[in-house]
């Protein structure tokens, strides 16, 4: 695949980062996620189109069932079953939210981390925009109050690594992916769980209601 | 000959699983259970062994046990058994005292399976991801831990407990996941992939120098954050209070006498291959900042802390960054430090144990609930001040010479940091003794009766608090071989 196109998707990958930062409504941000899952889909299904690996059409389908598939479908089910159409508020107004984002950028891009991004001098521009998309997601987890927009940080945040992995020649071997995506899969079910656990008891998904261990 | 110990400590624990997974007679659950760390414990002693006179256990390309391994296995087998022993009583008298909240005898069982399902399978993944040879399979085995752990936390399905567990998920995931981006960026010096995807400890340790030594520093940084948040080391420590005093007493003992060593021989094989490539004082710099910082914080909030079982999640903080304080300093500090690891599961498992005594006796985790208990469960009462004593490093317990020995090691270089040192110490022992002496002394609740205590609570702690004792004067050989080993190459 043409590397202008691999920028691309990962410029609507980066993008859909910010989107979730800025989204009102949670049903958004588990579209947000799908697509973004989506772009790692793509750029998997484009290592096996260069290295005809048939493990990698494998995992390419499985990270298609689990994380396009699956997990939003969870999500969307645990919004409409509690109706959680909006999302909760983030820490900091969204101005300074993006003002904090575009910081997290120019460090990405920064000298601080070349070492880093210049692992594969030809993809330095992809690595620092998988760099700053793991930063970005790093931050959703801190800066949103909500249990499922915290769930949706983490999941995006191994979306960033494992594009960060691709574009730096790091990935792992068949049996090694197979393991990582089940212990994903895990969490994923473990998180919504808890989610729907947290409503039952707090009857909201907002994490600042929980205040029981503060005695 | 075969070596088949790993594989029987593996298949006994998955036996296990699966008997609490199908059987609903409680009998057979506990059983099943009490075998299966009983199998482990003799496995892991026979590895051990083998360690100590022939050099790494490999039976598989997969497995591999070295010095450090063996250690681990081994703390991790004695608390491991200690706490199902502790477990199958302790979870006996909550459901006669009805701590456990049930809806009806079948929902009781399940959740008594269900608590013996997540321990085996919590068990299992310490084993696997301290022996397992690759770097990835062994972040796979930790993140496992979380996941079989979560709910455990979560057991009392109170509001407080799933905050707690909550913030285990939270802020273990995050953790976990830097830690797999460190993981990731070490591969970059074994190119391709190697050994057919199987990126070995040992293949990478042989790459180290091809490694740019910027990004292995990175790497490293991303490592000790990531896996130092399951070690809780601060500032990533605020998940640890919260899980330890909302889950199960044997799962808190679990917590500080297993999973913390696990995850810190996680960051001692990244060590190796970081000194390897940038030298030794890179590394010797990050854990003691961050074992500074540990004892500072704990320091800091022990003196005003208000439940006992957070008063030893944050003495577990302590004495992580004792340890890493230990690693810190090298030389002989790594010897005291490994012993210090041995010693402080081992009595911070009994306090946690009798911590769960309190609990059953008072019904509150609060230490101002908790008064005259010298008079109500005299035993247990006598058992958290001996290890109070213990863990604070008073003589003739051994912690009173590891700490010795780790800061006669950096007194020459790091003067400043030894005295500090003592000073946060000094302030950790009096915290903690304060809130030890209002626990066990004075008048207790006329409400409160003296009981005959239950053997099989007192067991469990009575034998690691001696276990400690004992080792504290005579260090069997194969023992010493083993940390010998660790001092010369970690």
């Amino acid at each position: 695949m043409d590397i202008l196109f691999l920028k691309f998707l990962l410029e609507i990958f980066f993008l859909t980062i910010v989107f979730l930062h800025i989204s009102k409504k949670n049903l958004d941000a588990v579209w947000a996620y799908t697509v973004q899952s989506l772009v790692i889909v793509v750029v998997l299904f484009d290592s096996f189109l260069q290295t005809h690996n048939i493990s990698l059409l494998f995992i390419t389908l499985l990270v298609l069932i689990v994380k396009v598939i699956l997990a939003p479908v969870f999500f969307a089910r645990l919004i409409r079953k509690n109706e959680l159409i909006f999302s909760v508020s983030t820490y900091l107004n969204v101005p300074i939210t993006l003002i904090v984002l575009a910081v997290f950028c120019v460090m990405a891009f920064s000298d601080i981390f070349s070492p880093l991004t210049g692992i594969i001098s030809a993809n330095q521009e992809l690595l620092s925009l998988a760099l700053s998309a793991m930063f970005l997601s790093l931050f959703l987890i801190i800066n949103r109050k909500s249990a499922l927009s915290q769930i949706v940080g983490i999941l995006s945040l191994e979306n960033s690594i494992v594009a960060f992995a691709i574009f730096a020649g790091l990935e792992q071997s068949f049996g090694l992916q197979i393991g990582i995506l089940f212990d994903i899969s895990v969490w994923l079910i473990i998180a919504t769980v808890f989610m729907s656990m947290i409503y039952a008891h707090f009857g909201s998904l907002d994490v600042t209601s929980m205040k029981k261990l503060k005695d | 000959m075969y070596h088949l110990e790993l594989i029987l400590i593996l298949i006994s624990f998955s036996i296990a699983t699966l008997l609490c997974l199908v059987c609903k007679n409680r009998r057979i659950i506990e059983v099943s259970s009490l075998i299966a760390s009983g199998v482990a414990l003799l496995g892991s002693i026979i590895i051990s062994l083998q360690v100590a006179r022939f050099g790494a256990y490999a039976p598989f390309s997969f497995l591999s046990v070295d010095a450090l391994g063996a250690v681990v296995m081994l703390i991790i087998a004695f608390v491991g058994v200690a706490a199902t022993v502790y477990s199958v009583e302790y979870l006996r008298q909550e459901t006669a005292k009805n701590i456990i909240g049930f809806s009806g005898v079948s929902h009781l069982h399940s959740r008594v399976r269900e608590y013996f399902i997540l321990l085996n399978l919590f068990m299992m993944m310490l084993f696997l991801a301290i022996t397992v040879s690759s770097p990835i399979f062994a972040w796979i085995f930790i993140e496992a831990t979380t996941l079989s752990t979560v709910f455990l936390i979560s057991f009392y399905n109170k509001p407080s407990a799933i905050e707690g567990a909550w913030k285990y998920l939270i802020i273990n995931s995050i953790g976990i996941l830097l830690a797999f981006f460190g993981t990731l960026l070490f591969f970059s010096s074994t190119g391709s992939l190697a050994n057919n995807g199987l990126i070995s400890w040992n293949l990478l340790a042989a790459n180290a120098a091809n490694i740019d030594p910027l990004i292995i520093k990175i790497a490293f940084i991303f490592i000790f954050i990531g896996y130092g948040t399951k070690v809780g080391f601060a500032p990533m420590h605020t998940w640890k209070p919260d899980a330890y005093s909302k889950a199960p007493a044997p799962i808190g003992a679990l917590f500080s006498g297993a999973l913390l060593p696990a995850a810190f021989a996680i960051i001692l094989k990244f060590k190796i291959i970081t000194d390897a490539a940038v030298g030794p004082s890179f590394s010797q710099n990050l854990f003691i900042i961050f074992g500074l910082l540990s004892i500072a914080i704990a320091a800091a909030i022990i003196f005003v802390a208000r439940n006992y079982k957070r008063l030893l999640a944050y003495s577990s903080i302590e004495n992580a960054g004792i340890m890493a304080i230990g690693f810190g300093f090298g030389g002989l500090g790594v010897f005291a430090a490994m012993l210090h690891m041995i010693y402080h599961s081992f009595i911070k498992s009994a306090l946690f144990f009798s911590s769960g005594n309190f609990l059953l006796k008072y019904y509150s985790a609060k230490i101002a609930s908790v008064k005259g208990a010298i008079n109500v469960i005299p035993v247990t009462a006598i058992l958290f001040l001996t290890g109070f004593f213990a863990i604070t490093g008073a003589p003739p317990f051994g912690i009173f010479f590891t700490k010795i020995f780790i800061l006669s090691t950096g007194i020459k270089e790091h003067l400043f940091i030894v005295a500090a040192v003592i000073v946060l110490m000094f302030i950790v022992f009096i915290g903690f003794l304060k809130h030890a002496t209002a626990m066990i002394f004075g008048q207790s609740s006329p409400d409160i009766t003296p009981e005959k205590e239950n053997i099989w609570l007192l067991l469990p702690p009575i034998a690691l608090i001696a276990l400690a004792l004992l080792l504290s004067f005579y260090i069997p050989p194969f023992l010493y071989a083993l940390l010998g080993d660790i001092a010369v190459h970690y």
